[in-house]
């Protein structure tokens, strides 16, 4: 589904990703983990374009998606994304996240977009908030918000970027259980993470990031239970 | 408006509020005076409002110019020349623009009032376009991103989610734009313009008496740009009432 091969990423004289090569599969759960600064979230970035690739190429459904020709925001409907500080609409309601681009970019009539709306929030248990503004949410209602947001504009692929990370500890179960909803229902995703529960629990491959380049790779038990690498030894004797 | 404090404190009130009441009557009752401030502030409420309007325009245009990039990031032609315009018109005093436009540019037209505003919103479009320029680059970069990654084009993502929040964010600085616009209209005058200033200062010409001329235009300014601030207040309060951050 998604084919990544040689993928280099520069800021400035920084490298970031030092050649990354890789290929996601329909319904595959690729959990990504490694330290601050691994180029775990540039990674992700560059599957949708949001980081131009410095060099190499990925391939979206068969559609060479770093082709300067390409225009990339057809592509991006396909691909939803989840963000670390969500990111929602500070201007629109909740029902206007989510209805804003399936109906501007007239894939939905608007009262279909809000019956759709409404069906996602109540699946998040969150119907009752429809008018309200973010503001007026907590961390862990915002990210499940930013969830269906995306997948208001039915993804083929959903991409998390730490979706976790700046909510307090109390509100992470509530989006991993959310993620987790979305994982049994067969979505492809693909999560930058800490929470190794997660990639123990849901992961159908984890990937160890260090210093732009994937050291390893491995269904999650294999994983945990043998890792091969040192860098990936110390690192798990670190967090876990 | 000498007082002669060796009489008696009666006396010397008494006195003053004659001088008052005699400086009041020569300044705004003669020869209906009032009416030439009430004209006064006429020309110098319209030249506000067009060159506001102008520079609203002006300044948007400017604004989108200036962030204009290519696709590898570098400036585009456009930003280029809307840094210079700013640069200049900011660098140089407005009655300077004001008299080189009147005078050489636009010396062929006739109306003093259209040169006027066409110089003071060019010059305010100048700082509105960086008003609005600061007031967009101070929206999250992940609220672009966003939208982004939905599919909105840069465009609709510009026009749904950017505008509205800088909008409301710029409102309190645009207002005080305005105001400091119609503030330095003040010296319309100096191309021969009969604004509030220069109705003040022909009066003075006219009594030989500075002070109440003078006291009648800063209260008639005061009490006019009061009103604005006051109804740009409610506005802002009404907009801000929905969405808290």
């Amino acid at each position: 589904m998604i084919r990544v091969e040689g993928l280099k990423k520069n800021f400035g004289s920084l490298e970031v990703l030092k050649g990354i090569d890789y290929e996601i599969h329909p319904g595959e759960k690729i959990v990504v983990v490694g330290p601050s600064g691994s180029g775990k979230s540039t990674f992700l970035r560059c599957l949708n374009l949001l980081e131009t690739p410095t060099e190499g190429s990925i391939w979206f459904d068969n559609v060479l998606i770093t082709d300067k020709r390409i225009k990339i925001d057809p592509v991006r409907r396909h691909m939803g994304m989840v963000f670390q500080h969500f990111n929602l609409f500070n201007n629109l309601t909740i029902l206007k996240n989510l209805t804003l681009a399936p109906v501007k970019l007239k894939l939905q009539t608007k009262q279909e977009a809000e019956e759709n709306a409404m069906r996602l929030l109540e699946r998040v248990g969150l119907a009752d908030k429809a008018h309200a503004y973010p503001s007026q949410l907590s961390g862990g209602q915002k990210q499940r918000i930013a969830i269906v947001r995306s997948l208001a504009m039915n993804p083929k692929v959903m991409l998390f970027d730490e979706p976790t990370s700046a909510l307090d500890p109390e509100l992470v179960g509530e989006v991993l259980d959310v993620m987790k909803g979305l994982a049994e229902e067969g979505m492809t995703m693909v999560v930058v993470t800490h929470e190794m529960g997660f990639a123990r629990e849901v992961g159908t491959r984890v990937l160890f990031m260090d210093e732009g380049r994937i050291l390893e790779e491995k269904p999650p038990r294999e994983f945990f239970e043998n890792p091969g690498h040192p860098r990936l030894k110390e690192f798990l004797s670190k967090v876990l | 408006m000498i007082l002669d404090v060796s009489g008696n404190m009666e006396g010397a009130v008494m006195q003053w509020f004659d001088t008052v009441k005699t400086d009041f009557i020569s300044s705004f009752i003669t020869g209906d005076r009032w009416r030439m401030f009430l004209q006064g502030l006429g020309v110098t409420l319209r030249v506000t409002f067009i060159s506001a309007l102008l520079g609203l325009a002006l300044g948007i245009l400017l604004a989108f110019m200036k962030i204009s990039k290519k696709s590898n990031g570098k400036r585009t032609v456009f930003s280029f020349i809307a840094g210079i315009y700013i640069d200049v018109i900011r660098g140089t005093p407005v009655v300077v623009q004001l008299m080189i436009l009147y005078f050489a540019v636009l010396a062929s037209v006739n109306n003093k009032m259209l040169v006027g505003s066409i110089a003071f919103g060019m010059n305010s479009g100048a700082y509105v376009a960086e008003i609005i320029r600061s007031g967009i680059q101070s929206i999250d970069r992940g609220q672009a991103e966003a939208g982004r990654s939905l599919g909105l084009s840069s465009r609709r993502t510009m026009q749904y989610i950017i505008i509205p929040q800088a909008f409301k964010n710029v409102l309190p600085t645009l207002g005080n734009e305005f105001i400091v616009l119609m503030k330095e209209t003040a010296v319309l005058g100096y191309v021969g313009l009969m604004d509030l200033m220069k109705t003040g200062s022909y009066v003075v010409s006219k009594t030989y008496r500075a002070f109440m001329p003078l006291i009648g235009t800063a209260v008639i300014y005061f009490v006019v740009i009061k009103i604005f601030s006051l109804l740009l207040a409610r506005l802002e309060r009404r907009l801000q009432k929905n969405d808290s951050r």
